[in-house]
């Protein structure tokens, strides 16, 4: 029902002098959807977010906001609301102040003012701390108020930057859940800044993976999980992270530690490949690989096994039953499925 | 008191040891009192002691051309100077030089430190320019003024008043003109003081905000008016009280580039008791008008004081 909040990126490139912070960045928001921006520190997210906001200009490309060219538009003039990393709160102001304020720039009828701001407070849960000062907050709280801020205007985009790295382990689970909740509830499209692989899996919708400032992979989680197209997604997605292993490919099977592995693709010939499975896909039963298990991390409900085959690391996860102690000697195998395949030159996947 | 209670309980050793520390904050104090000593009395020496015979003369006629006459007036002096029109001037003429030379420097100070920070380059050269006048001795400054800028036809002043058709002007003859002369001149000199200062604060706001506020459809002028001032409200305030005190306290430019005049035109409170004491060699009277002065101006820090501390 809500037609607003489509984001169009083409061709965006951005440079620092000599320094490319992005290269060739594309890619399509569809209205009402949660989209994540993920990648490690450097890699361009946190510049893509503010080239939407507007608050910097790419070098060349084009943002086109609900079919409309928005480029060369300053960020006053976007409709978009956003939260900072660090919250960007005013802080001579109080949290009623804060949340009134966007309202106030756009003229908003004071008498109206008043219900909307108590109605955001009361979405994110701080309606007692309206009259405290930013310094007076904790963190959660400080974030909520951000939050509050950005809700409060209703406008077509919801730019997130990192919003929780800056909360303690447990409230940002629990703020996790509320901002999905909340961005359901709005029905807003929501973008969304992370270095947090778990988090974009669990928040979005569809997610955009960025390293060294390209995109790598666009998708929902399920599909950039279950196919990484690249060794830099395989080993960033997925905690512990994929195994990679260099093996010898040949018509369909690997060879690794010596052992002979069906896989799922369909290639004539040999070559050198790195072979990628997940901790999660490896079996431990009667026949396969043999290896030492040289670490036992217990996790509660599960465990993960550091195994040494002819010298290289893989790690298992495995159930709380059965676990096997260190020292032990394991057969692994897995499903030919779940082998992914890459290209150790271009780093690419093989299909 | 704490230390003390826990030796009721503690072994022989601990009580050794806490007397051993008692002993020592003993001997580090007077040390401490040893090295404040000679500052303290220094400071007693040339602050409090003239300051209490400046209220002990003011009670007394003292007038070096009238030697018989002196003697214990009470409250003589200020009964003739509440009654004194001369003394009314000057107290007037030193609050319209205060106010003005304040708020222009505010001012000033204000708008080159915001222009500054959007300086691309150039800035470190900008600050040691701008801070030149303020390391010059005002007195130094007056008599630039005098001869350099506003003497007549060969000032550059002047010559730029010439030359934009206004025609040489008497620019420290006037009356009205000396005022807004010796304004300025103050302002010349010490507005970057408050460029300074004001330019440390802007650069310590964080830079989210302002990303923030753009976001929140903000203009530049709101931006300005609803965040950047109230941020910076402290540091005004403070730039308010320093400049304030020195403003009301001002003697050496005024001093030399117009001496009070023409007739008593520019003649601050300052200059008025200075010309009574050692012009008309009237001490005790003097004494009484640099009392005022004083009291006027503890009446306004404390007035300025608890605006600061408000809010």
């Amino acid at each position: 029902m809500n037609a607003r909040g489509q984001v169009i990126f083409k061709d965006i490139w951005k440079k620092h002098g000599e320094f490319v912070a992005l290269k060739d960045v594309s890619f399509e928001i569809n209205p009402g959807e949660f989209f994540a921006l993920l990648g490690p520190s450097g890699s361009g997210k946190s510049t893509t977010l503010r080239i939407l906001a507007g608050l910097d200009a790419p070098t060349s490309g084009r943002v086109l906001i609900d079919g409309n060219d928005v480029t060369g538009v300053d960020a006053a003039d976007r409709d978009v609301a956003m939260v900072f990393q660090s919250y960007a709160l005013y802080p001579h102001m109080t949290v009623a102040e804060n949340i009134s304020f966007p309202l106030e720039m756009a003229k908003v009828p004071k008498s109206e003012i008043a219900a909307a701001v108590f109605d955001a407070a009361r979405k994110v849960k701080i309606e007692h701390l309206l009259d405290r000062r930013p310094g007076q907050l904790s963190g959660g709280q400080q974030q909520r108020c951000a939050l509050a801020r950005a809700i409060v205007r209703k406008a077509r985009l919801f730019l997130l930057d990192e919003p929780l790295s800056n909360l303690d382990a447990k409230l940002r689970l629990e703020t996790r859940v509320e901002l999905k909740k909340l961005q359901r509830s709005l029905d807003v499209t929501a973008v969304y800044v992370t270095h947090d692989q778990e988090e974009a899996m669990t928040l979005a919708d569809r997610m955009a993976v960025f390293m060294a400032g390209e995109i790598q992979q666009i998708g929902t989680p399920a599909e950039v999980f279950a196919k990484p197209n690249s060794i830099d997604i395989a080993g960033f997605i997925g905690n512990p992270p994929m195994n990679l292993v260099n093996a010898k490919y040949s018509d369909g099977d690997i060879i690794l530690g010596g052992q002979r592995f069906k896989t799922a693709v369909q290639i004539t010939g040999s070559r050198d490949v790195i072979a990628g499975i997940r901790p999660s896909a490896i079996r431990i039963g009667a026949d396969g690989l043999k290896s030492r298990v040289d670490l036992v991390e217990h996790l509660g409900d599960t465990a993960v096994l550091d195994l040494d085959i002819g010298g290289a690391l893989m790690r298992v996860r495995v159930g709380d039953e059965n676990v096997p102690k260190e020292g032990d000697t394991v057969s692994i195998s897995a499903r030919p499925q779940d082998f992914h395949l890459f290209d150790p030159e271009t780093r690419k996947r093989l299909v | 008191m704490l230390a003390g209670e826990n030796t009721m309980t503690a072994g022989p050793a601990e009580i050794a040891s806490s007397d051993f520390g008692r002993v020592l904050v003993q001997r580090e104090r007077r040390f401490a009192t040893l090295l404040l000593a000679p500052a303290f009395f220094a400071l007693l020496l040339t602050t409090t002691f003239p300051l209490l015979f400046l209220v002990y003369t003011s009670v007394y006629r003292i007038n070096l051309s009238m030697p018989f006459m002196n003697g214990f007036v009470g409250l003589e002096n200020y009964k003739v100077l509440l009654a004194d029109d001369r003394f009314w001037h000057s107290l007037i003429v030193s609050l319209v030089y205060t106010i003005s030379t304040v708020l222009l420097q505010i001012v000033i100070g204000l708008a080159l430190a915001l222009f500054v920070m959007n300086m691309k380059r150039g800035q470190g050269w900008f600050r040691i320019i701008a801070i030149l006048p303020v390391v010059l001795s005002p007195a130094v400054v007056g008599m630039i003024w005098r001869t350099f800028m506003l003497a007549p036809e060969f000032g550059i002043v002047d010559y730029l008043a010439i030359t934009a058709g206004l025609g040489s002007k008497n620019w420290l003859g006037d009356p009205s003109l000396a005022m807004v002369s010796v304004i300025v001149i103050h302002t010349w000199q010490w507005t970057p003081f408050a460029f300074m200062v004001l330019l440390a604060s802007l650069a310590s706001l964080p830079e989210d905000i302002y990303e923030a506020a753009r976001i929140d459809r903000a203009s530049a002028w709101q931006r300005f008016r609803r965040i950047t001032l109230p941020l910076l409200r402290p540091a005004i305030v403070m730039v308010i009280i320093m400049r304030t005190m020195v403003a009301l306290t001002a003697f050496a430019a005024i001093f030399t580039v117009t001496g009070g005049g023409p007739g008593t035109a520019t003649e601050i409170l300052n200059l008025y008791a200075y010309r009574k004491s050692f012009t008309e060699l009237s001490i005790g009277y003097g004494s009484a008008l640099a009392v005022a002065l004083l009291i006027v101006t503890i009446i306004i820090s404390a007035i300025l004081f608890a605006i600061r501390r408000s809010k």
